[in-house]
């Protein structure tokens, strides 16, 4: 099994992506603080630490604020942010919309959905944001840790979608028109496409149509600065300077995921340096046969055990020794699947550790897993 | 039974905590008890496979006596509201098609959502069925489902979106007909997560709580002094390897005690453990029917 070498760090973004709960945040922290350790500036952007972690990296509940965590160890520097998707939405209109159209876009409904719950948004105001802290070169690595999705290919998906959210010409030279002339209400009946709006406010009600319309026209001024900075993002996660790491569990479900994942992002050119499958279970038996319970009640006797209790001691062992082959063998199954797929990159495993990963100690043990000695 | 068995059961939790697995094995549990079951999926189709059976785009899958599966899809849900709103298959075909529609729709926020818990709760008003059960999306985009009919009718002045949202509230709020089970796993994430869905879903929403169900529980095995003597000069390197699995089982059996305790005392509902199972093969129809087992026997 390969491991991750410090050469990961000549990248100056690394982006942790894959389905929720398999480790993505905790596998960035580790990034991030392995980075520091080989004497990097850097910093993590985590969306949803489980609360222990965000402690143990000092985050507050305020989000959107660079943190310093401190490493007597180290040479280099560990930072974390925790990212406030939302607020960063709102940060992003302020800079980039004109303060005459802000407020009324706020407000708006459709801001709203833009802002929260429409797919891909979560993803791309995230990449938007690691864009401007790339930008301050105030750090030399920066890992990011993305926001779960249903999909995990809804990230690289996730500019297109914001940008045709914004910028849908047909729509908008439907609506526009009729909401410049005021009036709305009586002129949209009288337009080109009347059978259809008609049905549509049957569907939505009119109101809803109007503030489509106002929304579209507010957003327009700003729609050419949305569009360069998304191409500035995308040029910067697709260049050598930017690098991904897969994250997955052996699970069937997101191990599919994960082979399909990579497959887009190899087509879309960007950089895997490797496929992680995490919270592996091992079998601490390795090559030797499974025991039977007579067998470990030998053995017992032999190192001088008492095989008392009900079920006997020896019985116990040996279930729980089944248990954890049957855990690891389809788990390896699952994994040597996924290396056949994603190969030639690189596929490096994490064990499952009996507890979860919420302390720094805890994040170094992941570190020896991720990373070679050497 | 009678006292959980409901119309609804919504099936709510973390990512990966077992939301599909569950809902599958309260859907055997209830088709045997003798109840008529449909299980809903959003957009996937894993129910059938799990129970060995195979889906069938957006149709109703049978899968057993009395059992039946439905995966809801955005596009057909949308199509069968526009039609119930339109009356005209024509004009609804001539809307759906058209570009400027479906990217009007794509804006509307959470109308996807709306029309796919509209589909839901019809199937629940019909009374084809006697219970169903949702295996509703990860908690963010679960609670948003979920939220949907009173965002609306916050939001929506008096019409046909708001006509909508009103009905599918009174069921919901309903907790003669409504139940929703939230999964979890012996693990800090996933309770935290619980207890805030918990409130989310109760006082947020409004919504009668069920159970909780704790997946992967794994039962106390081995006492302090037996993992004590095992530690110490083992030679034989099969109870070495025993030694250390039954040390991480102990871990994991403690942890899951505290997670269930702590879950007992935060929330004042009905706890079910459901066993961490460990098949040869794939997690299959077996797997199911010893959980539906589980189920059954705490009902
Ligand atoms: N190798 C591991 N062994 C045991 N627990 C782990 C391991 N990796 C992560 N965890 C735990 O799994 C949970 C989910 O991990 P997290 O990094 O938050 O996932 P994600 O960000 O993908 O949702 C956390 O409770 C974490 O402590
Ligand atoms: N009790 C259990 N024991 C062992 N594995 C389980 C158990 N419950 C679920 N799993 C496995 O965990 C994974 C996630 O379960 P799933 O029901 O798909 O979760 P969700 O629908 O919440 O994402 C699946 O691979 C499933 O087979
Ligand atoms: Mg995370
Ligand atoms: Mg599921």
């Amino acid at each position: 099994m390969s491991a991750l070498s410090s050469r990961l760090f000549e990248r100056e973004v690394i982006v942790c992506v894959g389905a929720g709960g398999v480790g993505k945040t905790t596998v960035a922290a580790t990034v991030a603080l392995q980075a520091a350790l080989s004497g990097k500036r850097a910093i993590v952007l985590t969306i949803d630490p489980a609360r222990r972690l965000a402690n143990a990296l000092g985050l507050a509940e305020l989000g959107n604020q660079a943190t310093r965590v401190e490493l007597p160890d180290a040479p280099g520097e560990l930072w974390a942010m925790m990212l406030d998707l939302k607020r960063s939405w709102d940060e992003f209109i302020t800079r980039t919309v004109s303060t005459e159209h802000r407020d009324a876009i706020l407000r708006n409904r459709f801001y709203q959905t833009l802002s929260s719950s429409l797919a891909g948004s979560q993803e791309y105001i995230a990449t938007e944001k690691l864009y401007e802290l790339h930008s301050s070169g105030r750090w030399e690595v920066l890992v990011l840790d993305t926001p779960p999705t249903q999909n995990a290919l809804d990230f690289l998906d996730a500019p297109r979608r914001i940008l045709d959210f914004l910028g849908n010409k047909p729509l908008r030279r439907l609506l526009a028109p009729a909401l410049v002339a005021g009036r709305f209400g009586l002129r949209l009946f009288q337009m080109g496409g009347k059978a259809i709006l008609e049905g549509l406010s049957r569907l939505t009600g009119i109101e809803t149509l109007e503030e489509l319309a106002r929304f579209l026209v507010e957003i327009q001024p700003t729609y050419d600065a949305f569009k360069e900075r998304a191409a500035k993002v995308r040029e910067l996660l697709a260049s050598d300077r930017a690098a991904f790491l897969l994250v997955t569990t052996a699970h069937g479900t997101p191990v599919e995921e994960a082979i399909s994942f990579h497959r887009m992002l190899v087509e879309a050119k960007t950089n895997v340096a490797a496929v992680i499958a995490n919270r592996v279970h091992v079998d601490h038996l390795g090559e030797l046969s499974l025991p039977s319970p007579e067998e470990l009640a030998d053995e017992l006797l032999r190192e001088g055990v008492p095989d008392s209790g009900q079920p006997a001691l020896s019985e116990r062992l040996a279930r729980t020794l089944r248990e954890m082959r049957a855990l690891a063998s389809l788990d390896a199954r699952n994994l040597e699947r996924l290396a056949a797929s994603v190969h030639p990159t690189p596929q490096v495993r994490v064990p499952r550790f009996p507890a979860d990963v919420y302390d720094l100690a805890a994040l170094r043990m992941v570190a020896d897993h991720l990373f070679s000695r050497s | 039974m009678s006292r959980l068995a409901r119309r609804l059961h919504v099936v709510i939790g973390k990512g990966g905590v077992g939301k599909t697995t569950v809902s599958a094995a309260l859907g055997l549990q209830l088709s045997r008890a003798g109840r008529r079951v449909l299980v809903a999926e959003v957009r996937v189709q894993q129910i059938p496979r799990l129970l060995g059976a195979e889906g069938r785009g957006y149709e109703i899958v049978r899968i057993a006596d009395r059992l039946e599966a439905i995966s809801l899809d955005p596009k057909e849900a949308m199509r069968e509201y526009a039609l119930m709103r339109l009356h005209s298959k024509l004009l609804v075909r001539s809307l759906l098609e058209n570009r400027v529609v479906t990217a009007f729709l794509g804006f509307i926020p959470s109308l996807p959502e709306l029309v796919m818990l509209g589909k839901l709760l019809h199937c629940v008003r019909t009374g084809e069925w006697d219970t169903v059960i949702f295996d509703a999306p990860a908690t963010g985009h679960g609670l948003t489902f979920l939220g949907v009919p009173q965002a609306l009718r916050d939001a929506v002045p008096p019409g046909a979106l708001r006509s909508e949202a009103d009905w599918m509230q009174e069921i919901l709020v309903d907790s003669t007909a409504t139940a929703v089970e939230l999964v979890t796993l012996p693990e800090e994430l996933a309770v935290n997560e619980t207890l805030e869905l918990a409130e989310k879903a109760g006082q947020g929403l409004g919504l009668p709580l069920g159970r909780v169900l704790l997946n992967r529980h794994v039962p106390l095995r081995f006492s302090d002094e037996e993992l004590k003597r095992l530690e110490v000069g083992i030679a034989s390197e099969k109870l070495a390897a025993a030694s250390r699995a039954a040390r991480e089982h102990e871990i994991r059996a403690r942890r899951s005690r505290h997670f269930e305790e702590r879950l007992r005392s935060s929330l004042s509902l009905p706890l079910v453990t459901l066993p961490m199972l460990h098949p040869e093969r794939a997690f299959g129809r077996a797997e199911i029917e010893a959980l539906a087992e589980r189920i059954e026997a705490a009902s």
